[in-house]
């Protein structure tokens, strides 16, 4: 007996060793032929391509992604994807064009779109020695992952997060982009001016939602008008009862406006209920920035809701700005969809972490927190000036005004104004 | 006030959830696997309605076999592959779970995988979709109007349900089905082949998965977490019913759908509740419902015929 046990013991140990150097040789093979700056976490000193009189192997630095490949953003985190890989390639070009013998990687991990999954993923990168952190999309999982990250010094840039209530100075939190204190007085002035008096504020029940909601509320009823709260689950496959219910307060309130702030697959589904009730059809609709881009808006049945409810969102974008349109076009040819939401404020959180890195001179977190609203101030990028105010927001943030039209390629989504500084220009 | 629109709401959803919970009943009581990676099947019949359709050209009685048929082959094949290997090596039902949860989160990522890489082939948006079909057909009747979409789904669910009932007690397989069902043991000393037995009623539940997919593709959006989220809504179900009785899982559908379609709006007027309770409010329903009437089956209160053959086994 004890010499049959030893035999499949020792056949067992052989075919794990063996199982081991496959996958090793598998994954080093794969990775290695991957091109440079994506997803690589295989060690290994590389020398430049460029014919540059620097000798020897490049410094190397490594930036970590926590990004919403799965879960609720999926959309969305699969769009941020391609975006990192063309920022970490465009930085790679420019830090060897200025002659520096430096080299980023990028490590990407998926969050899920949860808190958990954020402050999980923030614990292994940092664990791995990753001092820079860029990510997470959500604002209350930057909220999850602040007290680890003020303890353990690892820098954080948010491209997404813009919930006021985290527009704390001195932390080791930057975002690039404005806090929705901005938008929401925006998207006040922009119902305000539609005519609207009286809306129902229907949004998600979590950080950003809460707070871009009483922010509205301030400001709407600042201006002279009534704002009627209604905060929805998130998380839940549908959305057809809370609609339901909307339309029974509108209907209660008389309300002539709904302003919704959600995200993608939220709002797609909330839309797609509200155009078949007439009491929802029958009011004028506004939204923040978290549905723009979705697919499902281009279909027909809701372009006709959109058109029938003078349907207006916000979104950031900074004005005239030839750098994003390069950004656009360029990323376009290369994917062949569009980027979405704030794929410029990503981009720029890319060229901001490794400009960062090279000015601290030390890939330390708390240098480089240092120097960040230094190289933020300097730095106009595709969502324009990078300048941080003194929470470690984005200081300059104007909107567009956007709805969804016909172009000659079908239905699509356009911006018809901007917003900057308290007022709306049109066309 | 309810209106119209909540009482649609409430029999569409209601349905929904009867004739996924149906399936995960059917396939518990024959095969005594609790199986998680049902999810995937009903994301599957949802997936494929978006995809079958996405030139604009799909036809709904195409659809429903096409999507049937996908869904029972899954289902086989998880069976084939994985549980009827585990079984034949005395694996217990709870090493069968355990199993369909590795099936389960392995199958969720193929699907984000194979979306992903669709979406990039086909330059289309696929994490959230809808299905592209004209139902622009709706119902007139006595001043009420009805989507085309809703009557749809109706007419599915009840014909599912009526071939189901017909199959179970008409004909010598849906016999064999219930004797393999109530006791398997005595079921294969009188010759009926268990094997065939338990892939005739993946056969079944993988089919009704996948319809409850479409079902849910008609109603509202498809992403790759469709069949994650309604999970705990039809695992809900299925214990009401007991896991063991359909005229239950249906009185349970209904009950949880209505409670977050009717009850919710009707807490909402009178004591103010706040509308993001409703995930609290269907379970809260469910509490009450297994308190007042203790169903039969998963964790106690077998009837004695089912606590012999635990026993045996």
């Amino acid at each position: 007996m004890n010499r049959r046990r030893a035999q499949a013991t020792s056949k067992l140990i052989v075919m794990l060793v063996v199982g081991l150097v496959i996958g090793f040789g598998a994954t080093y093979a794969y990775y290695a032929s991957a091109p440079a700056g994506v997803t690589k976490t295989v060690t290994k000193t590389e020398t430049t391509t460029k014919t540059v009189t620097a000798v020897g192997a490049a410094k190397e630095y490594t930036i970590g992604f926590t990004i919403p490949l799965t879960g609720e953003l999926t959309a969305i985190g699969t769009n941020w994807k391609n975006t990192i890989e063309m920022a970490m390639e465009d930085l790679n070009e420019d830090v060897a064009s200025y002659g520096l013998n430096v080299k980023f990687k990028a490590v990407v991990l998926d969050d899920k779109t949860t808190p958990e999954g954020a402050l999980k993923n923030v614990q292994t990168l940092y664990q791995s020695g990753i001092k820079v952190i860029i990510g997470p999309a959500a604002s209350a999982q930057v909220k999850a992952i602040k007290s680890f990250v003020d303890e353990n010094h690892v820098v954080i840039i948010s491209p997404s997060s813009t919930a006021p209530t985290l527009a704390i100075p001195d932390d080791y939190i930057f975002r690039t982009v404005g806090s929705d204190a901005i938008q929401a007085r925006a998207l006040a002035t922009l119902a305000y001016e539609q005519g609207v008096r009286k809306v129902v504020v229907f949004h998600r029940d979590d950080e950003y939602g809460v707070a871009f909601g009483n922010f509205f509320k301030k400001y709407f009823e600042e201006m002279g008008g009534t704002a009627v709260d209604m905060k929805y689950a998130v998380g839940l496959p549908d959305y057809a009862s809370e609609v339901a219910q909307l339309s029974a307060k509108v209907k209660e309130i008389g309300a002539d406006g709904i302003v919704i702030i959600t995200f993608d697959t939220d709002g797609a589904n909330i839309l797609s209920h509200a155009k078949d009730d007439p009491v929802l059809c029958s009011v004028r609709w506004f939204s923040a920035e978290g549905i723009h881009g979705t697919p499902e808006l281009t279909k027909p049945e809701i372009v006709e809701f959109i058109n029938k409810t003078g349907f207006y969102g916000t979104r950031p974008l900074f004005r005239e700005n030839p750098i994003y349109k390069q950004f656009a076009s360029r990323f376009e040819e290369r994917y062949g969809i569009k980027p979405v939401v704030f794929t410029s404020n990503l981009y720029d959180a890319v060229q901001l972490a490794g400009w960062a890195i090279l000015k601290a001179e030390e890939y330390d977190g708390a240098a480089i927190k240092e120097v960040v609203p230094e190289v933020a101030m300097r730095h106009y990028g595709a969502s324009g000036w990078c300048i941080l105010d003194e929470a470690g927001d984005k200081l300059m943030q104007d909107y567009a005004i956007w709805t969804v039209g016909s172009t000659p390629t079908g239905y699509d989504y356009v911006d018809v104004a901007s917003y900057s500084g308290g007022t709306i220009s049109w066309g | 006030m309810l209106t119209f629109l909540e009482f649609i709401n409430a029999v569409w959803i209601g349905s929904v959830y009867f004739i996924s919970a149906a399936g995960l009943t059917l396939s518990y009581r024959v095969t005594r696997i609790l199986n998680f990676a049902y999810t995937n099947m009903i994301t599957l019949g949802a997936y494929l309605a978006v995809i079958l359709t996405l030139n604009g050209t799909g036809n709904l009685l195409v659809l429903i076999p096409i999507v049937f048929v996908a869904g029972s082959l899954l289902a086989i094949g998880m069976h084939y592959f994985v549980f009827s290997r585990l079984m034949s090596l005395k694996a217990t039902p709870l090493m069968l779970m355990a199993s369909s949860i590795g099936i389960w989160i392995f199958l969720k990522y193929v699907y984000y995988g194979i979306v992903g890489y669709l979406q990039r082939a086909w330059k289309v948006g696929l994490y959230q979709a809808t299905p592209n079909l004209n139902l622009d057909w709706g119902l007139n009747a006595y001043g009420v109007e009805l989507s085309g979409a809703f009557v749809a789904s109706i007419a599915l669910a009840a014909a599912s349900i009526l071939s189901l009932y017909l199959f179970l007690i008409k004909t010598r397989m849906g016999k064999a089905l219930r004797a393999v069902a109530d006791n398997p043991s005595l079921a294969e000393v009188s010759g009926i082949p268990s094997e065939k037995v338990m892939y005739v009623t993946w056969f079944i539940a993988g089919g009704l998965a996948s319809l409850s997919g479409l079902m849910w593709a008609l109603f509202s959006i498809v992403t790759p977490e469709v069949g994650d989220s309604l999970i705990l809504e039809i695992f809900a179900v299925s214990v009401i019913g007991g896991l063991y009785s359909i005229p239950m899982t249906a009185f349970g559908a209904y009950v949880i759908s209505g409670a977050e379609n009717l009850l919710m709006p009707i807490l909402h007027d009178t004591i103010g509740l706040e509308v993001s309770f409703r995930p609290f409010i269907a379970f809260f329903t469910l509490l009450v419902v297994i308190l007042i009437k203790p169903p039969l089956g998963a964790a106690g209160a077998l009837p004695y015929r089912f606590r012999l053959r635990r026993r045996e086994r």
